[in-house]
């Protein structure tokens, strides 16, 4: 830990030599200097603009603000969350000191929008911003997570895995993949976040119709989400310092109920008595259960042993320990393994084995200042999560460096600068893309089999450990397949992991003339990533790896982006014009990665195993492989009138050219037009003068998109790897390389366009106590890049071309409602409701296409696809047989309509079609994993000093498949491994009133080889993502030890969940957008308690 | 300030030129790590292009059950074997036993895709060598022409005997030419002949590598395609030249080998048996070299004692095992009576491997030991089997484990690729086809159309090297590990029936487990009472893995045509096979 911090500082110093080198002064003619303040004293971070052009500033910590002005009859704005926005002559002062009155309407503050910044009052699109304090509660490692239940149509599914993304979706799906929203950093287009600690950010907007996102062209089509970092103050100042700090510790919890030792055993007796009953078993005997671990008697026996040896089902009279101890040998290279494995008869809690009360620490530590011409902010960070399931940890070290001069009274220079190292091991699933031009940005979604599903799987009777230390398994026959997961989770302590990214950006701006500003700016990303892991020789289980492995491997990726702007604002009387023009090019991120593997090595010491210590030979393999990334070309114009504060028009135009289309197709031209009226300055309201103010939006634009294409999809190709060769000599130990078609090319492929229209209500009442925002939202994708299934005699080791043949619809509503206010006595409120309604639809495939599937996860253990996308439904549909119950009789069996395996305590699926039979064409669809609603509540109560926030977030109409039931209620999924403690509600002759099948050794139709509704459950839940209670101290006391600001907090996260869902949690991500919501033992967002403080000096 | 205007238009017109000068080419980005098709022109092109067609062979990327090894539709359907495992795992299999089929099959739909990405491969090694560049030869031309043939004939096959009624697709329609719109309305009999026919004239009998198809490859797999299509006289006329000119790529005249094992061992299959193989290849930077279809089919749990330890797949039927079966005088039981009484095979189903077991001991085939692993004798190298501990659930999957292509303890990890999950990935050759279905074929077509003598020298033949007693299976402790009895026919067979009946089952024996039975039945228009039978039988012993079996005549002969490719290319181009 300490090593990788130095490290840290190390690979940073240089860095941040260059960039404090040139905090200095220079030259400027006139500047305007004061303190803001509110009726409870100084207001920080008021923003201070001179009306009419781009400068601006905020106030520091004590509320102060200095600012220079410039032109005839200097107008500034001053604007702030929770005050009303004034307009203020400057005249003559050079001081200005402003009392702001309390408005706290959302309305007044000045937005980060496109390649500028707007008064929240102007907006025209849909925007929504989320205030830094609100990120900041949930103690999350990655921004992403925070956005959960913060904006109205922003769907965030998420994992308590520290270190992965989420799949977040702004205004739902419109594209079958790629439609992770772009993230724009201080002005740079990125994909990941997850290096940006939260103690960093100044100001989040997302950003989600056309009118507003569009003017980020073609990446934006699935919305944007703006993050500005902090930036100090331009003022003469001495410096602040900001500490904050986090602890907390997070609690796995109760994994699901399962079968205790002498419950599995009684049940794989009832299972023979079953089959006995079903007439599957043709003798009345018990022989051959569990491979006798059991015995064969009547009832079953728990044995003392499970193994030893070749012995298994001993008791403990057969077994002399100290005689075995002799024989005792787990590493075969000394011989055969004898394992001695005895019961654990009270019963192994495997989740709890797995799984730790797992500590987060944080701090940051922040340096801002400036002097009339210079503005910084630097902070360093780090953040220390360990995941509840063992050797899941998460750290980041993180340096920030912001810096802006002014060179003279026309040019600034600035920089955004951040390095950060992340180390991230033991990650259940995929992480998602590092970088660029993925197009999968899904969040990290567990695998078939993995540690948390075997957890749920693996027989309690056996013990974590064997009779001498070493691990007990499945190696004792009778319990089939699943790995000791501990010994899994505990084989990856030595493991490496870490990425190094630099992000950031330079910038330098140029006052042509007073009202037009030129801007270039370029930024990047660079990161390099390392991994080493080292696979153990397992000898504890039924299935084991029996090689030593090591594997290694580095990659390095850079994405850039070069854009230059010209802003220029004009106001002639009542009129405001604002135009930008800008040219941009980019890459999305080109790179390289190599790797390799060996075996064995003479000693597996992780000190001395490297791959050149491995055995030599064939088994030493190597891959490497490089990409150039996708380059975007784009010009773009923005043109804003604004006429007496009433009437605002604003239209956009971008022209991208993308290098993932052929020539032909290169490029599209998006345009968006948006308007809003402002029906509160009407003299018709000013009678009502309950209405503070109020103001229609409407909204329409195409926007492009190239998300979801490939980089090389125009182009025919073949291939040739290490899987593709063949052995023509027979040498039985090397290949020729063959090459095959790896790629089919569409050079006609174009932009996906989506339609996207908008009409919002922006309102506030009663002295801004009650405002809502209320939009009303419908998105039409048309051409959607779709990648044709070829059929099987085209050759289907070739992936297919993408084409522009499908299109999808998505509608919704926005609506965001606040309402604050004083209760008596001091006690402030301030409620705030979320709430977004979705509805996604595929509105037509190719012709010929009816639907395509998806297996979702890795459920391909189901004989059918569980995943049907297809016109007139959600994407990612569950689809799949309807049981209507379980037959109760043979009788019943007989009247009912055909079906391939049936029998009492069966599954009776519905014949949908009423033809008599059971057959593919009664599959039906079995719901969709796409919440219909998510909003939150968000309540905060402040008294005196204390505060007290709350958030209950909501996301209703989804449904899960819960594929886990596979593993877990089937008698002959794994026989030996269905553990549930379901299986005690199920069928029996005497107990008809359920829902829990037959618990059998039967395997067909009707039992658990078909994809059917049994899995699928309610998705919706409600969770009380925290509660904090904070206590900031009085200035009075703050003078005396010299702290302008000293809160502490505690808060409880995810401190309640309700739901029905019958998995471990209910937030179930995927793959791919196209197959997401199937569980498979995911991690669960289980609940933390954290403690912090946060202070100014 | 209209100087200043003046100005900053200037300026950002400068500006703007310089972000302008990143024209188009900008934007051109070419693929990486890939190749154009223009590129592989070359000699070394093409032949990575047929390299590729070769690859393709044991189904890799697809199912398991893909391969043109057949285990499950050749050997499951058939009655070799069952599923295996237990009943959940890998349950999209269990159909295939009991003929439960539908047209959603997950291994109906991976066996077409896998033949016809082999088909494609073929063709793309045709389309590739017709804009050869000049380092290629005429006689390059010619080799590398038909051995695409062969191995799209091949391909045709697999899909013909397994389907029926397929679409045939050759290098003249690609993706956009019309390659989905050619309907399965005609029988493609005839233009399998024609490729195989064109290998067999163009092929040279000795390759520059053993893997490669040679003439007599052609030539025997061409006489093959005709038994399929009962044209027995030209398979007569065929054989007679294999059998007395016939030899393998390598240049070795064709002839039994002495051992039988040699043939599943990785160390010696490359023999004068092997007409035609699989190529397998361990610890090459990829298991899909090293037998990815085979990988389930070892015992289960054996943990260092034994090969692989997953999954239990495979297990050769009771019904098998009977078979070996022989009388005091060392000839199988043609009557069927091996299913009955004593001469059922003694089994330890339902024993504890803790519990006592002692062998059958009476007169039984040398093979059944090269085929069947059953507890109490050696398996391979590893150790003696211990029965119920190396089955996964012994009431779905019965007491035997697989023996042919599993590798010895001795080979493990270098004849294995150790990288993967499991040490099942091995370089043991799959004979497609091997000089006994050789000679038994040609046994065959002697008696329909020849003479039974023949044929029964043929038989004998591949009874005389089972009957070598230096190699049967010897227990630990030395000594026959069973109580082996072989003889040939002695004497003439009595009537062309009572031929016809030994050398089928002497298919059985020989064959047993090699993916043939199935469609042997099938040629021989049996299927339907023989595995009928079959299911009366096994399903007594394991009523769970066969509970609902019945095979129905006129459907159950072929798989379905995988209903979405029905749904990719319509029903007025594709038409679903009868039954389904």
């Amino acid at each position: 830990m300490r090593t990788s911090f130095y490290r840290l500082l190390q690979t940073t110093l240089v860095a941040v030599v260059m960039l404090l080198w040139s905090i200095h002064v220079s030259a400027q003619d006139r500047r305007l200097t004061g303190k803001i303040t509110g009726p409870d004293g100084a207001v920080p971070g008021a923003n201070v603009v001179l009306k009419g052009t781009q400068t601006g500033t905020s106030t520091d910590a004590e509320g102060n603000y200095s600012l220079p002005i410039r032109g005839t009859n200097p107008v500034i704005v001053i604007s702030a969350i929770g005050y009303k926005t004034q307009e203020l002559q400057v005249g003559n002062r050079t001081s200005y000191d402003i009392l702001l009155v309390e408005d706290a309407t959302a309305l007044s503050e000045v937005v980060v929008t496109g390649y500028t910044t707007e008064n929240r009052r102007d907006v025209t699109g849909a925007v929504a911003t989320v205030a830094p304090a609100q990120l900041r509660v949930v103690p999350s490692t990655n921004v992403e997570q925070q956005l959960q239940g913060r904006v109205a149509g922003v769907t965030v599914i998420t994992n308590g895995q520290p270190g992965t993304s989420s799949q977040v979706r702004v205004r739902g799906f419109g594209s079958f993949g790629g439609n992770q929203p772009l993230y724009v950093v201080d002005g740079v287009p990125t994909q990941n976040i997850s290096f940006i600690p939260p103690d960093d950010i100044e100001s989040t907007t997302v950003l989600k119709d056309a009118a507003s996102a569009s003017i980020y062209g073609a990446r934006a089509a699935s919305g944007v989400i703006v993050i500005t970092t902090k930036r100090g103050q331009r003022r003469a100042q001495k410096l602040s310092v900001s500490y904050d700090g986090l602890y907390g510790v997070t609690d796995p919890g109760h994994g699901p109920k399962f079968l205790n030792p002498q419950e599995q055993a009684d049940w794989a007796w009832q299972a023979r008595k079953n089959d006995i009953y079903q007439g599957t078993y043709l003798t009345n005997d018990f022989n051959g259960i569990a491979n006798g671990q059991y015995g064969t008697g009547s009832t079953p026996v728990l044995p003392d042993y499970l193994l030893v040896g070749n012995r298994s089902g001993l008791s403990a009279s057969q077994v002399d320990l100290s005689a075995e101890a002799a024989k005792y040998n787990t590493n075969s290279t000394n011989g055969a393994v004898y394992n001695v494995i005895p019961a654990n008869k009270q019963g192994t809690d495997w989740y709890k084995a797995i799984t730790r009360v797992a500590p987060l620490t944080r701090h940051t530590i922040g340096f801002s200042g400036g002097t009339d011409y210079s503005r910084f902010y630097i902070s360093l960070g780090m953040q220390n999560q360990q995941g509840i399931v063992l050797n899941n940890n998460y750290s980041r070290y993180n340096l920030r460096a912001n810096t802006e001069f002014d060179l003279s009274k026309k040019i600034r220079i600035g920089e955004n600068f951040q390095v950060a190292y992340i180390r991230n091991v033991g990650v259940l699933g995929s992480v998602g893309s590092q970088l660029g031009n993925g197009t999968n940005n899904n969040s990290s979604s567990a695998t078939d089999e993995n540690d948390v599903l075997t957890a749920f799987r693996i027989a309690p009777i056996i013990p974590v450990y064997n009779s001498f230390g070493g691990y007990a398994g499945t190696a004792a026959p009778g319990f089939n397949n699943p790995n000791n997961p501990v010994a899994n989770r505990q084989a990856l302590a030595n493991n490496g992991n870490f990425n190094i990214y630099g992000f950031g950006n330079a910038y330098v701006e140029y006052d042509v003339i007073p009202n037009l500003t030129l801007r270039s700016s370029i930024g990047g990303n660079y990161y390099s990533g390392y991994s080493n892991s080292y696979g153990r020789v397992q000898y504890e289980n039924s299935e084991n790896n029996t090689t030593y492995t090591y594997n290694e491997g580095s990659s390095y990726g850079l994405s850039w982006t070069f854009t230059n702007t010209a802003n220029y604002k004009q106001t002639f009387g009542k009129s405001e014009l604002s135009v930008l023009g800008g040219i941009e090019s980019l890459n999305t991120g080109l790179g390289r990665f190599v790797g390799g593997s060996g075996i064995n090595p003479f000693t597996t010491d992780p000190n001395y195993v490297t791959i050149s210590t491995t055995t030599p030979g064939a088994t030493r393999q190597t891959y490497s492989g490089n990409g150039l990334g996708n380059k975007f070309f784009s010009v773009f114009g923005q043109a804003r009138y604004i006429y007496n504060e009433k009437y605002i028009l604003t239209g956009v135009v971008r022209r991208d050219g993308s290098s993932q289309f052929a020539p032909s197709n290169r490029y599209g031209v998006f345009p968006a037009v948006s308007a809003a009226w402002r029906l509160s300055s009407e003299d018709f309201m000013k009678n009502l003068p309950w209405i503070s103010d109020l103001k229609i939006r409407g909204g329409y634009g195409i926007m492009g998109n190239s998300n979801y294409l490939s980089a090389t999809n125009q182009y025919n190709l073949y291939a040739s790897n290490a899987g593709n060769g063949y052995d023509i000599n027979g040498t039985n130990n090397a290949v020729n390389a063959g090459f095959y078609r790896s790629q089919i090319g569409n050079a006609e492929a174009k932009w996906e366009s989506s339609i996207t229209s908008n009409i919002g209500l922006d309102g506030s009442f009663f002295n801004n106590k009650l405002e809502f925002a209320l939009d009303f939202w419908r998105k039409d994708t048309r051409d959607l890049l779709f990648q044709l299934s070829l059929p099987g005699v085209v050759g289907t080791r070739a992936a297919a071309p993408y084409s522009n043949i499908a299109s999808m619809r998505n509608q919704g509503i926005d609506l965001l409602v606040t309402n604050r206010g004083n209760i008596a006595g001091g006690l402030g409120y301030e409620v705030t409701l979320i709430g977004g309604l979705l509805q996604n639809q595929i509105t037509s495939l190719a012709p010929g296409v009816p639907y395509f599937t998806a297996v979702g996860n890795s459920s391909q253990r189901l004989s059918t696809p569980v995943i049907r996308n297809e016109p007139g439904h959600p994407l990612s549909s569950f689809y799949g047989y309807k049981v209507i119950g379980l037959f109760n009789s043979k009788e019943e069996v007989a009247a009912a309509p055909t079906q391939d395996g049936a029998a009492p305590g069966r599954f009776r699926y519905a014949d949908t079609n009423g033809d008599g039979k059971i057959s593919d064409d009664d599959r039906q669809y079995l719901g969709s994993p796409i919440p219909k609603f998510t909003g939150s509540i968000t309540l905060t109560l402040k008294y005196k000093g204390f505060d007290l926030n709350t958030n209950l977030y909501t996301s209703l109409g989804s449904q899960i498949f819960n594929y886990s039931k596979w593993y877990t209620d089937f008698y002959p999924s794994f026989t030996g491994a269905a553990v549930a403690a379901r299986v005690k509600d199920s069928w029996l002759p005497t107990h008809t009133n359920t829902s829990v099948p037959i618990y059998e050794s039967v395997s067909n139709f009707s039992t658990n080889t078909q994809a059917n509704s049994y899995y699928v459950e309610n998705g919706s839940y409600a969770r009380l993502q925290y509660l904090t209670l904070g206590y900031t101290f009085p200035s009075l006391v703050l003078n005396k030890i010299n702290f302008n600001r000293l809160r502490v907090y505690v808060s409880a996260t995810n401190l309640l969940t309700i739901t029905k869902y019958s998995g471990l949690d209910p937030s179930i991500g995927g793959a791919a957008d196209t197959s997401f919501g199937v569980d498979v033992g995911n991690y669960p967002i289980t609940r933390a308690y954290n403690v912090g403080v946060s202070l100014g000096l | 300030m209209k100087y200043s205007l003046v100005k900053g238009t200037v300026a950002t017109a400068m500006l703007m030129s310089v972000t302008f000068a990143c024209n188009d080419k900008f934007l051109d980005v070419p693929a990486t790590g890939q190749l154009s098709s223009t590129q592989l022109t070359s000699k070394a092109g093409v032949e990575g292009v047929l390299i590729a067609a070769y690859a393709q062979l044991n189904g890799r990327g697809y199912t398991q059950t893909a391969s043109s090894y057949n285990w499950m539709r050749g050997s499951i359907s058939g009655g070799d074997a069952n599923k295996g495992s237990n009943s959940g795992d890998f349950s999209a299999i269990t159909p295939y036993e009991t003929y439960q089929v539908l047209a959603t099959s997950s291994e109906a739909g991976g066996k077409w895709n896998a033949m016809y990405e082999g088909i494609s491969r073929a063709n793309a090694t045709l389309r590739t060598l017709a804009t050869a560049g000049s380092d290629v030869t005429a006689d390059d031309k010619k080799r590398i022409s038909g051995e695409a043939r062969f191995l799209r004939a091949h391909y045709y096959f697999e899909l013909k005997r397994a389907f029926n009624m397929v679409p045939y697709v050759d290098e003249t329609v690609d993706y956009g030419t019309g390659i989905d719109k050619v309907a399965n309305n005609v029988d493609i009999w005839p233009k399998i002949e024609a490729d195989f026919q064109y290998a067999y004239d163009n092929l040279p009998a000795t390759q520059s590598a053993v893997g490669r198809a040679n003439k007599w490859a052609a030539a025997s797999y061409l006489a093959k395609t005709y038994m399929y299509e009962a044209k027995y006289s030209q398979a007569k006329t065929l054989f007679d030249l294999i059998i007395a000119s016939g030899t393998t790529a390598g240049g070795t005249k064709y002839a039994l080998v002495a051992n039988y094992t040699d043939i599943f061992n990785a160390a010696t299959e490359t023999n004068s048996e092997s007409v035609f193989a699989i190529q397998a290849a361990a610890n090459t930077g990829s298991s899909d070299n090293a037998n990815p279809d085979l990988v389930l089919n070892f015992p289960y749990n054996t943990g260092s004692n034994g090969p692989a330890g997953c999954c239990g797949f495979f297990a050769p039927s009771f019904e098998l095992g009977n078979s070996f079966r022989t009388t005091a005088a060392g000839l199988p039981l043609l009557d069927g009576s091996y299913n009955t009484g004593a001469n059922q095979l003694k089994t330890d189903q339902g024993i504890a491997s803790s519990a006592a077991f002692t062998p059958d001991a009476g007169p039984v085939d040398p093979r059944l030991d090269w085929s069947v692993g059953r507890r109490g004798l050696p398996y391979l190298d590893w150790q003696n089997h211990p029965g119920l501990d190396w089955i996964r659930d012994q009431s779905f999957a019965g007491p035997y484990s697989p023996k042919k292509f599993v590798f010895y303890k001795s080979q493990d990890k270098t004849l294995t690729d150790g990288s993967s999950w499991t040490d099942g990935y091995s370089a043991i050759n799959y004979q497609i086809i091997r000089y006994a279905d050789v000679l038994l074929m040609a046994a065959e077509a002697e008696i329909e159309v020849g003479s039974l003598e023949t044929a029964r020298t043929y038989i004998n033949q591949v009874r005389t090297r089972a009957a070598n007693p230096t190699y049967w299976v010897k227990a630990y402790a030395g000594g026959n590990a069973a109580n082996y009895v072989i003889n040939t026919y002695s004497t003439a067979f009595a009537s062309k029936d009572a031929a016809r009946t030994a050398v089928r089952f002497e298919r059985k024996l020989e064959l047993s487990g090699e993916g043939h039975r199935f469609f042997d039945l099938v040629r021989w228009g049996v299927a339907a009472t023989t595995l009928n039978n079959f299911l009366a039988y096994e399903s007594l012993k394991l009523p769970v893995a066969y509970a609902g079996g019945k095979f129905t005549s006129g459907k159950d002969e072929y798989m379905p045509i995988p209903q979405q490719q029905i749904d990719y290319q319509g029903t007025s181009v594709l038409k679903q096979n009868p039954g389904y």
